[in-house]
């Protein structure tokens, strides 16, 4: 199975599924995956956003024992993933014809 | 052999141009460019001003990106789900209906509200119309004073003054004794909204004005808080079927609304973590500015203010010339909205700016989206800005020398 197929039947399965707590492995490929996404990003402050966004949440997340919590912040994580990956195929389309002057000009 | 090493050399030619030059010439050759010199494509021409990139962003206080998470939210009411949320005998119209109760939900849980003191409008303005002229002309047998403040947007102030033309007159105060005089206290909440958590018990309110653009939320959608207890009355300014229980008529936009709700839900949810980082963006501009210029004045009080925005003036560098060099930052000067006239802000003057001062200022506006690179070159930017047009001033040359301006007598032409 290619990666698309990959994460489309963990998003279906992650749908239907009743949210458990996740391992550190999978905490981790969520996280990954949410970098990813944002590296795809065109615009510059969308992309810096959550790729901040993702690394503090994770970061702040990071001491939560209680398996409900884990379990309510890793399904919150997935949703935002996914709203990630959408939003990220429509700023594609209308990508303005000049980019922002962060990713341009050195001063 | 030797042909193929003809046929090699105009390659040669083509490839390595300044081997193939005596040093003389080479010297006057122009050095080939490290990257290819910019298309059309990569220049942005406006209004006489080129600019290579779109500027960065630092004028979050006249509006803000649309969240990409609004945007998601709203998509669908564009796309499949179009129904009016009027309609009462299709899904088209249920759907549309159950998304917008639950936006105003949404809002109302923003500002510890109850859902049923939420009202769809176009937009803070027209709130600020609805409650300066709905609750005095629903009052007008009763009471005409109106109390409000000099620092208001220009559309509550022209409401006031509308409402002087038909017989009530102003004053001058501030809304917190309001509650204890049993007064309705409105306030505009557009630019505090999701900044500063608002609770409308708390702090007694009335009536609000909110915004969807200044919340990262679409332009062209507001809310309107009205309390139900004790009730306050408005008197509708726009007529037809009745929706919003006859407070506002006309369609409710369905998408627009969607977008305003999740908005706030976002707000609610980031409210915390925008805050803290805003206002250490906000620390590290004026740090900034401040550890490379002299002579600068924030306007406005430092402890009162919402973070995110910052108001300065440098003395001797007129506002209009710095903005103008600033065109790699977009931000504005002084307090805009009345930007089309060349009076200094009334809004500014009322907070004590000398009239000199205040066209000077410039308006920075920090937000959600902002980044430390982006507040690194804004102060680059301004700086060596600041520097250039003092260099060009004789007032500053004067002041350096010890001269104090205001004692000047300046001749009469």
């Amino acid at each position: 199975m290619d990666r698309a197929s990959v994460l489309s039947s963990m998003a279906s399965a992650a749908a239907t599924a009743v949210a458990a707590s996740p391992s550190r492995a999978e905490a981790l490929s969520l996280l990954r995956s949410l970098l990813r996404t944002a590296s795809k990003f065109n615009d510059y402050n969308v992309r810096e956003y959550i790729k901040r966004r993702s690394l503090d949440a994770f970061r702040e997340n990071k001491s939560l024992s209680d398996p409900s919590s884990l379990a309510s912040a890793f399904s919150d994580g997935k949703a935002q993933l996914e709203v990630a990956k959408r939003q990220e195929v429509v700023y594609s389309l209308y990508a303005p014809k000049v980019k922002s002057i962060m990713e341009i000009k050195k001063l | 052999m030797a042909r193929n090493l003809i046929r090699r050399l105009p390659i040669l030619y083509q490839n390595h141009p300044h081997r193939l030059f005596s040093s003389a010439t080479a010297a006057v050759a122009p050095s080939p460019s490290p990257s290819p010199s910019p298309t059309d494509e990569e220049i942005v021409e406006m209004k006489g001003v080129k600019v290579s990139g779109r500027p960065l962003y630092m004028d979050m206080q006249a509006t803000t990106p649309v969240d990409p998470r609004v945007l998601d939210a709203m998509l669908p009411f564009y796309l499949s789900r179009f129904g009016n949320p009027h309609s009462r005998t299709h899904l088209y119209g249920w759907e549309s209906e159950a998304a917008v109760e639950t936006a105003r939900a949404q809002v109302a849980s923003l500002i510890g509200a109850n859902p049923k003191e939420i009202f769809f409008t176009s937009g803070a303005t027209e709130c600020n119309n609805i409650s300066v002229k709905g609750v005095m002309r629903f009052y007008r047998d009763k009471k005409r004073h109106v109390i409000t403040t000099q620092t208001e947007h220009k559309c509550v102030l022209d409401s006031c003054r509308h409402l002087q033309q038909e017989g009530f007159e102003p004053l001058e105060e501030i809304g917190r004794i309001c509650r204890e005089k049993g007064v309705p206290f409105h306030t505009d909440g557009a630019q505090a909204l999701g900044k500063i958590p608002i609770d409308v018990e708390k702090m007694g309110i009335a009536l609000m004005s909110l915004s969807g653009h200044k919340i990262y939320g679409p332009k062209g959608v507001g809310a309107l808080y009205l309390r139900r207890r004790p009730r306050v009355r408005v008197e509708p300014q726009m007529s037809g079927g009745g929706q919003e229980r006859g407070i506002r008529s006309g369609t409710v936009p369905t998408p627009l609304v969607v977008g305003m709700g999740a908005a706030c839900e976002i707000a609610a949810k980031e409210m915390e973590y925008d805050t803290r980082r805003v206002t250490s963006l906000q620390e590290r501009l004026l740090n900034g500015i401040r550890s490379r210029l002299d002579e600068v004045v924030v306007n406005g009080s430092m402890e009162h203010r919402y973070p995110g925005n910052l108001n300065l003036s440098f003395a001797y560098v007129e506002g209009e010339s710095l903005l103008m060099g600033l065109k790699e930052v977009a931000v504005s000067s002084g307090s805009a909205c009345t930007s089309a006239s060349l009076e200094p802000s009334y809004v500014l003057r009322a907070l004590g700016v000398d009239e000199d001062m205040a066209h000077t200022s410039i308006r920075f506006g920090i937000g959600r989206f902002t980044t430390e690179a982006e507040i690194d070159r804004a102060i680059e930017l301004t700086v060596q800005q600041v520097e250039k047009l003092r260099n060009m001033s004789p007032l500053y040359e004067m002041a350096k020398a010890g001269i104090d301006l205001k004692s000047i007598q300046w001749a009469q032409h």
